[in-house]
């Protein structure tokens, strides 16, 4: 038998009726929750759904001193920090920013020269040595073991941040002047 | 029953010579359920969300417990999804439009709640629902997991007492 309908004054073929039919389907979420049958107990359920978004968190980061530095050898400090990701991977990328002119990393003190520093990163801790960063440009792939956000239970730290300032560097420098920066670390999950 | 006598003056006499007629059996219904959809959330706080349910009672003071059972292993209210089980919480309140309520266990019932919709689907069919179903979300379990969706279904098994 043959159907029709009428939408908008106009009569439909029962075909056009499946057609809207199916658009209504599409366009409504699919709903899991069922309600409970009536009786001496009645069985409902609800679907639950959540999605976590990528994360990453840099944390455990300390300022860096170098005082009365020898310039008789190079000048190096390695600490430890932790840094958390929550992507399948546990990956993540850094990329280093000084506060030099156009995010070199050098030391600054007035008029003087500027000093550059070396930066390196490794992904555990307790290194003194790892991969070298160039300013502002996006590392390698690094791999993180915290479990949770700020290493708040074992590891206590996942990895080290070293920064050289080279003997030459030193050298250059005029005696009991304080040269100061800021280096940047901006962590991306993978 | 026994059978009907003809008293004088065309009176009718049953004589009820069995036990009592026993009580029809409580009936009850749990109604209105919806999903809980979440969406893509921060991981550094707790979240939660609470909707309103029906449960309609045909039992004179709408007594009735409850028990939930979740989707994961050992019916544990746990989601599944990208890296291991996402432990989630469910409280039940015995009153609709509540934020917070008795926290449920999986598989144990939690007894001597009552329901305001008395009368079968009387209340429900009007709308007014009679108790809170909340979902919790940790932040010590959303942060500890792995980045992407999470599912799972909650099932919910009431009783008339």
């Amino acid at each position: 038998m043959k159907q029709n309908i009428i939408a908008f004054g106009k009569f439909l073929p029962g075909r056009a009726v499946a057609l809207l039919g199916l658009t209504a389907l599409a366009a409504t979420p699919a709903a899991a929750a069922t309600n409970g049958a009536l009786g001496a107990t009645s069985t409902g359920s609800v679907q639950i759904t959540v999605s976590v978004p990528s994360r990453v968190q840099i944390t455990g980061l300390t300022d860096i001193s170098f005082a009365n530095a020898e310039p008789n050898g190079p000048a190096q400090s390695a600490q430890n920090n932790c840094v958390w990701s929550n992507t399948a991977t546990k990956g993540y990328t850094i990329t280093a920013t000084g506060s030099g002119t156009g995010g070199a990393f050098t030391l600054a003190s007035g008029a003087l020269t500027p000093v550059s520093y070396a930066v390196q990163w490794n992904q555990s801790s307790g290194q003194t040595s790892g991969t070298a960063l160039v300013a502002s440009t996006v590392s390698g792939n690094f791999v993180s073991t915290a479990a949770v956000p700020t290493c708040a239970t074992t590891p206590s730290s996942t990895s080290s941040l070293i920064v050289t300032i080279a003997q030459s560097q030193l050298q250059a420098m005029p005696s009991l002047t304080t040269y100061t920066g800021t280096l940047t670390l901006l962590v991306n999950p993978l | 029953m026994g059978c009907p006598r003809v008293l004088p003056g065309g009176m009718i006499l049953v004589a009820a010579l069995g036990g009592a007629t026993p009580a029809a059996a409580q009936q009850i219904q749990l109604t209105r359920l919806t999903d809980f959809a979440f969406g893509t959330v921060g991981v550094d706080a707790d979240i939660s969300s609470s909707k309103d349910v029906c449960v309609s009672s045909s039992g004179v003071l709408g007594r009735y417990n409850i028990v939930a059972t979740g989707s994961g292993t050992n019916r544990a209210f746990t989601l599944a999804g990208a890296g291991a089980p996402m432990a989630y919480e469910v409280q039940w309140s015995g009153t609709a439009g509540r934020a917070t309520g008795t926290a449920l266990t999986s598989g144990i019932a939690t007894t001597g709640l009552a329901t305001t919709g008395l009368g079968l689907n009387l209340g429900c069919v009007l709308g007014n629902d009679s108790a809170s179903l909340i979902i919790v979300l940790r932040s010590s379990e959303l942060s500890k997991a792995t980045a992407g969706p999470y599912t799972g279904t909650l099932t919910l098994l009431i009783a008339a007492e």
